[in-house]
């Protein structure tokens, strides 16, 4: 009974508390609750009642008119009529899944990148000259890391409708994507946390490392790559996944019961033309300015400094358009 | 085995439930159960299909709908009772009902077409 009583609040969870919506709430709960007794009375055992008064609830965009939330299905028609896609439960499962593999694959090629310069520092701290092999070892690192960004694209490559389309998703689905993204709000913010916690430590084993074993001080460079490439690891696997849930989220217009569920999301729009131009190729730029510059210079020590310098313009590029 | 129609079969869910209502008040669960077992299990009314109708049938005025402690449990529930205007509305659907069968059997095959 109380696996009823779940699911009749979750499924009411996100309308808004009117009458007819407690009304409805209470009416349906006592007919779950009469049919369960009876299920119980002729000797079904609990899950098999309670299986069965779930799938014959129905489904509650059949009361949306009743409940006076019938803008939602309403429009729903309007999209269907105007091309719009619905995309299915099923669909969005497939959607998070594939989301958070491409998400743990991204980052892996982060965490690859960020390390692939350690077999130089390695080299030069050891005095190995073994050049060959550090370079060797960083070209490795980076086909690893694009063979890696290049799958995740393919696999997303599918879902660029999502994006592209008009779609919208029904009141179910979104609970559930919902409820998902509750469930993964702790995971995220530890993610997130200790993300942070790792890259500002970075520091700490070169300061050790040069203070005690100043002849191998590049041994604390490289320790500072790997706590940056893990914590970096972390920040892009939870960012990733939040987007994921984000974007089914929102594809529902804000004024709709789905749209509700994400009302703090604002997309980021440029009112200049010309400058939505530029920046949808923002980040790619300035990844090709990093990976040149590095490259050149050899001087990663420092061309790291383009992340911050990149990330504060495009704030600032924001707060003025 | 061919299943049931939900299109054809919602435009007579009010008249089933008017039906049932006809000789004595009735509840949710006690409707749903008896239009299972009148059609010989053969259709199933969802939840939802039962309190929607429910609602619009209050709200056309066919049936009132009070609170009523059950006498078995004791459990308080929520009890409809057809009004005339709903008898009338039955008798309505009922001709409407005899005249669509009429037709539509008309253009049914004897053998089913087979």
């Amino acid at each position: 009974m109380e696996t009823i009583r779940n699911y009749l609040e979750t499924m009411f969870a996100r309308l808004p508390i009117t009458f007819e919506v407690q009304k409805a709430k209470n009416e349906l709960g006592q007919m779950m609750e009469d049919k369960y007794t009876e299920l119980i009375k002729d000797g079904k055992t609990e899950n098999e009642a309670v299986g069965i008064v779930i799938s014959e609830f129905g489904n509650l965009d059949e009361l949306a008119e009743e409940l006076g939330i019938s803008s939602f299905v309403i429009q729903g028609n309007q999209k269907a009529a105007a091309g719009i896609r619905s995309v299915a439960l099923s669909e969005v499962k497939d959607y998070l899944h594939d989301r958070t593999r491409a998400a743990y694959t991204v980052a892996l090629g982060v965490l690859l990148c960020i390390i692939s310069c350690c077999g130089y520092l390695l080299d030069v701290s050891w005095n190995w000259r073994g050049a060959v092999y550090a370079t060797c070892f960083m070209f490795l690192m980076i086909a690893a890391a694009i063979g890696l960004f290049m799958f995740s694209g393919f696999v997303m490559g599918k879902w660029k409708f999502l994006k592209q389309k008009g779609c919208s998703v029904d009141f179910a689905t979104a609970e559930y994507v919902h409820n998902r993204r509750e469930s993964f709000r702790v995971t995220f913010a530890m993610m997130i946390t200790i993300g942070v916690i790792l890259c500002i430590l970075s520091v700490l084993p070169v300061v050790i490392v040069t203070s005690l074993f100043s002849w191998r001080s590049g041994l604390g460079v490289v320790l500072m790559f790997v706590f940056i490439g893990i914590g970096v690891f972390l920040l892009v696997a939870a960012g990733n996944m939040n987007a994921g849930f984000s974007t089914i989220l929102s594809l529902n217009k804000s004024d709709t019961m789905g749209g509700s569920f994400v009302p703090s999301q604002k997309q980021v729009r440029y009112n200049n033309n010309v400058i939505s131009q530029i920046m949808s190729v923002y980040w790619p730029t300035v990844t090709c300015i990093y990976l040149c510059w590095s490259f050149l210079s050899f001087d990663w020590h420092i061309t790291w400094i383009v992340w911050v310098i990149a990330a504060v313009v495009q704030q600032l590029i924001r707060a003025i358009w | 085995m061919s299943s049931i129609s939900s299109d054809i079969i919602r435009g007579y869910n009010d008249t089933m439930i008017l039906y049932l209502l006809w000789d004595a008040p009735s509840y949710g669960y006690e409707i749903s159960k008896r239009i299972r077992s009148l059609s010989d299990e053969k259709y199933l009314i969802k939840e939802t299909t039962l309190y929607s109708a429910f609602t619009r049938l209050e709200k056309n005025g066919f049936v009132e709908s009070f609170s009523e402690n059950a006498t078995i449990s004791g459990k308080r529930r929520t009890y409809y009772r057809i009004t005339d205007k709903g008898r009338q509305y039955y008798r309505e659907k009922c001709a409407e009902w005899t005249l669509t069968k009429e037709v539509v059997e008309k253009f049914i095959k004897e053998d089913g077409g087979i």
